[in-house]
């Protein structure tokens, strides 16, 4: 039991590292996309654009996003590592559903919030800066902490392409030792911990966050 | 990079009948979850004590787990307590429980974003505990239940194709496997989409009937 547990530890590292980065792409390119779509008419070309790359994400389970990423890129010719093809899938897949965070709580000022600036003299620009994203934030961040936890556990179907992380490394070693029960058992337990840890630090976040107001202040944030 | 519509008409009808694969597992799944999503959550909001806890546990575990994890558990542990199932099956097992326990968590919340104000009324009237849970609060909690509950089954189909890795056929292990055997990538990565977009599509045209139906 505690040999697997070492074992798996640095592919959990691995588990770790990939959905990190890829939240840490997909984060701003989804909500500022998100904050765009929220701009932009439905007819706009760039509006378009943006919906159909959602409508394909949530349409389609991320195997599919993954065997995209990693069949078709070598038919255009590129070859990147595979951690890169990970990466790459899982930043398709989570800026889509982020995309659609942005928007709903970019949507979800008030409209008088953005009359009130415009009628103190503010342009659009500015008014986005400096008073609805802040507002925004704040209703993001309970979303985005899921969407945290749905990445690291998207992150486990990139066994499929042979990455060795947590899911693959676990698959690897109970084929070879055979005891599939204690060596899932233990997977399990590190992806708890993880995932938990994760939402209870989100938890104590958007506790505070709604408690003091932190993010409302106007501009304190957008500068 | 040229489009083959020869290769992907030749392909087509066995996706085709992986698809109807993709649907009987997600259907056989979903209706496991209806079956047991309202006795989590009504364990978690009335059940004594222990049993209480032990929903919320089970909750927070399996929501705490890749739903990949949970179909290699009940592909590969069950057979060493005995429980043989074959791979359709342990797949309907673990997405059932998977989508139970989501949507018991969407009970839960609709019933108590309902306020205290019904219940207390309830209570007041002199109905028993559970008839004003089953009686009030459900029906009214119905409605903002449905909504949700339809794109949990969007999440649903979508997480079928994980079953590809107990080698269930649906779409994604036909595709998958289709790709290895011809070299043909473009044509069927597009029919795999096309037939995920239609189930799912409709899945969601349908939620928003609902939703605009029932007012919510």
């Amino acid at each position: 039991m505690v040999q697997v547990l070492v074992r798996l530890l640095p592919p959990l590292g691995l588990t770790m590292v990939l959905s990190i980065t890829a939240l840490a792409i997909a984060t701003p390119l989804g909500l500022a996309l998100g904050a765009l779509r929220a701009e932009l008419s439905d007819r706009h070309p760039a509006a378009r654009a943006i919906d159909a790359w959602v409508f394909f994400v949530r349409g389609t389970p991320i195997l599919i996003q993954i065997f995209a990423i990693y069949f078709l890129l070598p038919k255009l010719g590129l070859q990147p590592p595979l951690f890169v093809m990970g990466v790459g899938a899982l930043v398709l897949n989570s800026a889509g559903y982020q995309i659609e965070i942005g928007r709903a709580a970019v949507k979800s000022v008030p409209k008088g919030q953005w009359e009130a600036a415009l009628a103190l003299g503010f342009d659009r620009q500015a008014t986005l800066r400096q008073f609805i994203l802040p507002q925004a934030a704040r209703r993001m961040v309970g979303p985005m902490m899921n969407e945290l936890s749905q990445l690291i556990k998207a992150s486990s179907v990139l066994s499929v392409i042979t990455l060795f992380e947590l899911h693959k490394a676990a698959e690897a070693i109970s084929s070879a030792n055979l005891r599939f029960s204690e060596v899932i058992v233990v997977e399990g337990f590190l992806y708890f911990v993880f995932i938990f840890g994760i939402s209870l630090i989100a938890s104590a976040l958007e506790r505070r966050l709604s408690a003091s107001g932190a993010l409302a202040g106007a501009g304190s944030f957008a500068r | 990079m040229i489009f083959d519509w020869v290769a992907f008409f030749e392909y087509f009808p066995r996706l085709i009948r992986a698809a109807g694969v993709t649907l009987q597992v997600s259907l056989l799944s979903l209706g496991l979850a209806c079956l047991l999503a309202p006795l989590l959550a009504l364990a978690r909001l009335l059940g004594p004590k222990p049993l209480r806890s032990m929903a919320q546990g089970m909750i927070e575990v399996v929501r705490g787990l890749p739903p990949l994890v949970i179909i290699a558990f009940a592909y590969f542990a069950l057979p060493k307590v005995g429980v043989v199932l074959s791979g359709f099956w342990c797949g309907v097992l673990a997405l059932g429980l998977v989508g139970a326990v989501y949507a018991a968590e969407i009970i839960r919340s609709a019933i108590e974003s309902l306020g205290c104000g019904q219940l207390e009324a309830a209570l007041a009237l002199g109905f028993a505990r559970w008839r004003a849970v089953l009686e009030i609060l459900l029906p009214q909690a119905l409605r903002r239940i449905l909504p949700p509950l339809t794109n949990e089954f969007a999440n649903l189909i979508k997480a079928s194709s994980l079953l590809s890795v107990i080698s269930v056929h649906e779409i994604s292990q036909v595709g998958q496997s289709l790709i290895f055997e011809t070299f043909v990538v473009i044509e069927i990565l597009v029919q795999m989409a096309i037939l995920y977009l239609i189930i799912i599509g409709s899945v969601t045209i349908l939620s928003r009937r609902l939703e605009r139906g029932l007012g919510a």
